[in-house]
């Protein structure tokens, strides 16, 4: 029998395709529909005290409260000074910041290069390398994004004449450019 | 079960806020709960992360937008207070995520609130071993029962990413459980 001619012969429903793959993985990921989703237990074999939600409320409040710094009344005489006290720091603060603040902004670009290395290096960031992955497109990266000094062609060349005895060693094949 | 907007009203009015508090906790607390537990795998441990995660809720109920549910919102707090304090133990311990995470469910073994048979412990064994994503898939789909959009919400994925985590997480727990 002719192929094409079955083929034309044959029709899907309309949006069959559209919706395919959103239909397979819901097949993918629904466990009623595999045959081994008998080997998973349903409980996990967890327990916990007796009576450990009735209490959970009281001790929640008891942790907020001491959470809470107390407010203590300030003496009236002294709330004076205190103001008057406040007055002038805030005077003399604004005067500081006034002609400082112009040039203390930070920047991104002020930040030295150690600062962000050392914010890699000391913190967890938790990214996976497919996270990685997923927010640098390989396609777009390029030698000078890793290494700072560029790498010339001529370097390359010299590096291979100087290191490499027999140019067969690197067993390259015409696919391998 | 209360609207959630009248909830969040009464949560931002000092006047209502402990009552609304009290009922936001009973509300979430065994949801909550289990969420976490499942994470830290230790009772005393998920007690302590419960407990945090219902303050920052109350303290920073001023700064829910309402841009996703109270619900998902809460949860997402949740999720980070327990792999924060996850991240901190490794850290204090000075050993890895993974070897900590072996740690945890050795410690299974001896725990007076954890009664599974070998299967539930070498289930244990099999989802310590999933990437952090895969995990969480896992336990909430799982155990939980979360639609996906709901779980879409809390971490931040596409339903389609969602799906694929979750089918390979099930697919390795699998191979796990089938090998010796």
């Amino acid at each position: 029998m002719n192929r094409k001619k079955n083929k034309k012969n044959f029709k899907t429903p309309e949006g069959y395709f559209e919706g395919f793959s959103d239909r397979l993985l819901d097949r993918m990921s629904d466990i009623k529909d595999n045959q081994e989703s008998s080997l998973l237990p349903k409980s996990d074999g967890f327990k916990l005290p007796d009576g450990y939600f009735d209490s959970l409320n009281k001790n929640i409040q008891e942790k907020l409260n001491d959470d809470i710094p107390k407010v203590i009344a300030l003496n009236k005489r002294r709330k004076f000074y205190y103001y008057v006290a406040a007055a002038v720091a805030a005077i003399v603060l604004l005067t500081i910041g006034i002609r400082t603040n112009a040039i203390d902004e930070y920047t991104f670009e002020s930040l030295a290069k150690t600062e962000i290395e050392d914010y890699f290096n000391n913190t967890e960031l938790g990214l996976s390398s497919y996270e990685i992955a997923e927010v640098i497109p390989v396609d777009e990266l390029e030698i000078s994004d890793i290494l700072d000094n560029k790498i010339e062609e001529k370097n390359i060349i010299d590096y291979l004449d100087n290191s490499i005895e027999n140019i067969e060693e690197l067993n390259l094949t015409d696919y391998e450019y | 079960m209360i609207a959630e907007e009248t909830l969040l009203n009464d949560l931002k009015q000092l006047e209502t806020q402990a009552k609304a508090f009290e009922v936001l906790v009973n509300t979430y607390k065994e949801r909550l709960y289990w969420h976490i537990r499942r994470i830290v795998l230790n009772h005393d441990d998920t007690d302590d992360v419960l407990q945090n995660t219902f303050i920052k809720v109350f303290k920073n109920i001023d700064g829910f937008k309402g841009d996703s549910k109270l619900y998902s919102w809460m949860y997402r707090i949740a999720t980070n207070e327990a792999l924060t304090f996850l991240k901190k133990n490794s850290n204090k311990l000075g050993i890895s995520n993974s070897e900590l995470q072996d740690k945890m469910v050795s410690n299974l073994q001896a725990d007076v609130y954890f009664e599974g048979d070998e299967i539930q412990l070498k289930l244990q064994k099999a989802i310590a071993i999933l990437p952090e994503k895969q995990k969480l898939v896992f336990n909430m789909k799982y155990y939980q029962e979360m639609k996906y959009e709901e779980i879409s919400e809390v971490l931040n994925t596409s339903v389609g990413g969602l799906k694929a985590s979750y089918h390979l997480a099930v697919k390795k727990v699998e191979l796990y459980l089938k090998g010796d």
